[in-house]
């Protein structure tokens, strides 16, 4: 067999698990399962932004919070569920590109900032627009997602949420490794030179912003129907750091690492609620212990292993094993 | 006439304390290249600070014992913020900085609590302008930022550290060439901004009590400030912050307070795309 033979073996294995887990798992799981999912969608995104574009933003929280109200509101008022969810990637990216046009012509890390006020304000427009989103009640009575007659819900719904991760994941591979990928990479190994070989910089680097916030959008469509209720609680500002936290923690710019980071830091957080539930503990110690961890996490990765956690332990496990032979030349 | 006079008058006081911070984002910028995420943390840790010490000491040694403490701390995110020499890009600084601002409020929320403090203004007693009252505490503000904005102009263009701050946001490698340190000059922009956001914090808390996540809104109201001047000029930054000030609070007097920072990021959107129509893009 091919190495890449091996390789689409590998992949259509792990899709296949990906796609079997959700039936083995208890009603409790399945539900953090799929919140690993959701967060594998909206890191493959940002890891893509950060590394080739060479921008963070931190929005992506924010674009998650448009992408489930947007379907969450249309679904409620609408009665069709499927349609919402299909609108609500295409709206943040609309949302996205707006905000990008002027931002991503300069030089500089407008974006991050740009994308943290535009969190603040989405909060904001949730919490005063209440006759539309609930306000702090929370947006309640969002029909079951369904498709032809059939609910999708538990397993199926962890499925679902899983099959569109993996679809992400394809998309980013593929471009990567397409003609814009290598211009993207290009970009992010020198921007002059990019603009030299006439890559239109901006142009790339505005698509891919909209790409990343579009999967946000898609991410945040899917959440709706995980607990058919929305809250502002549900995406604090510090949800788009989690999304930071989770490509420092695969690399930066790794499409497979992203997804590591993503499925990692669900899991911690995970973990980090149940503390709330020990009684000895003062109030504050999950909140406390979260943001404190991320932000460790944050500054001893960039300080240490720029590159992003996963990837420096990779290298650093390459060094330890024995190097290989390597094959004589061929001579005559 | 009266109303809208009032508005403009906190509008000021607000946009000073706006434009300190936005000096020190163009301060750090400029020596750094470093977007500090946690500049809005200088000013909610010397608020915090503050509060905590009034009643022990007066209120005038209690603000500067957090103006300095902060400067201090200030000294130390820059130090990590710059992070490894020839390895930490600015892009690594930045998401150092915003891990430093994440810390600070978590060690706030431990130490602090998550209720707003606050303390008494320096009186309580308003001047009565033709109907429009000023209160000292806004006097004071506006006195302090322009105080601050001429003495840090001064320190710039008079004093040796001044200068080679200058260079080192001229050119880095330039001023390397001529042997100055350029990350301890690095560290010393970074506990400048820090004591300027303090003061800031120092100033603004009797006015809006600040929490731990405080910082997040009012780093955002620097950077647009900063961005006012393409975040390498302190007077652009100082008309920033006025003109961001005023601008927030006639929408908070007269269309809905929830909307004063989409305001604050429409006018840096509608700015920045002004500007970025005449920048060539590298």
């Amino acid at each position: 067999m091919t190495a890449g033979a091996l390789r689409a073996g590998g992949w259509v294995g792990l899709a296949a698990l990906a796609l079997y887990l959700p039936y083995t798992l208890g009603p409790s799981n399945q539900s953090l399962y799929s919140l690993m999912g959701l967060a594998v969608i909206v890191a493959v995104g940002l890891s893509l932004l950060m590394g080739f574009a060479g921008q963070v933003s931190l929005g992506q929280g924010a674009f998650y919070a448009l992408g489930a109200y947007t379907s969450g509101i249309l679904a409620v008022r609408h009665h069709d569920p499927l349609l919402a969810l299909a609108l609500a990637p295409f709206l943040t990216a609309a949302v996205a590109a707006v905000i990008g046009v002027p931002l991503l012509r300069l030089r500089g890390h407008y974006l991050a900032f740009a994308t943290l006020a535009l969190h603040l304000i989405l909060l904001a427009v949730i919490f005063t627009w209440d006759t539309f989103t609930g306000g702090q009640i929370g947006l309640i009575g969002i029909p079951p997602l369904e498709v032809g007659g059939t609910q999708i819900k538990g397993h199926l719904y962890a499925a679902t949420v899983w099959a569109c991760a993996i679809l992400t994941v394809l998309v980013a591979v593929n471009l990567v490794r397409s003609r814009a990928g290598r211009g993207l990479q290009l970009i992010a190994t020198s921007e002059a030179t990019a603009a030299a070989v006439g890559v239109n910089v901006t142009a790339y680097k505005l698509k891919l912003f909209v790409l990343s916030a579009g999967f946000a959008g898609l991410a945040g469509g899917l959440y709706t129907y995980l607990l058919q209720y929305l809250s502002p609680d549900s995406f604090p500002v510090v949800l788009s750091v989690q999304f930071v936290v989770m490509v420092a923690i695969g690399g930066i710019g790794s499409v497979y690492g992203a997804v590591v980071g993503a499925v990692a830091i669900t899991y911690l957080q995970h973990l980090l609620q149940k503390l709330s539930l020990i009684g000895s503990l003062p109030v504050q110690a999950p909140r406390v212990a979260s943001i404190g961890l991320y932000a460790l996490i944050l500054i001893l990765v960039m300080v240490f292993m720029p590159r992003g956690l996963l990837p420096t332990l990779l290298d650093a496990a390459r060094r330890v094993r024995p190097q290989r032979m390597k094959s004589p030349p061929l001579t005559s | 006439m009266t109303t809208f006079l009032q508005l403009v008058v906190v509008g000021i006081s607000t946009g000073s304390a706006y434009a300190l911070i936005g000096i020190g984002l163009v301060l750090v910028y400029r020596t750094t290249s470093i977007i500090n995420f946690a500049q809005g943390a200088f000013a909610v840790i010397a608020g915090l600070v503050t509060a905590r010490l009034v009643g022990h000491v007066p209120t005038a040694l209690a603000a500067a014992l957090a103006v300095a403490l902060v400067a201090v701390i200030g000294a130390l995110m820059g130090f990590v913020a710059l992070g490894r020499r020839g390895r930490t890009t600015p892009l690594a600084s930045l998401i150092i900085t915003l891990g430093l601002a994440l810390l600070a409020s978590a060690v706030e929320l431990y130490v602090f609590g998550d209720v707003p403090r606050s303390y008494a203004s320096i009186s309580r007693h308003a001047w009565s302008l033709g109907g429009v009252l000023i209160e000292p505490q806004y006097t004071l503000i506006v006195a302090v930022t322009f105080l601050a904005a001429i003495l840090l102009t001064a320190l710039l263009r008079r004093t040796i550290v001044g200068h080679a701050l200058v260079a080192c946001a001229d050119s880095r490698r330039a001023s390397e060439l001529v042997g100055l340190n350029v990350r301890a000059l690095g560290v010393v922009s970074f506990a400048m901004a820090a004591a300027l956001g303090a003061l800031a914090g120092v100033l603004l808390t009797p006015v809006i009590p600040v929490t731990f996540d405080s910082d997040v809104g009012i780093a955002v109201n620097g950077f647009a400030a900063a961005a006012f001047g393409g975040l390498v000029s302190i007077r652009g930054a100082l008309a920033g912050g006025l003109v961001l000030g005023i601008a927030e609070n006639l929408v908070v007097g007269y269309i809905n307070p929830q909307y004063e920072l989409a305001i604050a990021l429409l006018i840096m959107l509608a700015l920045i795309g002004w500007r970025s129509r005449n920048e060539v893009v590298a």
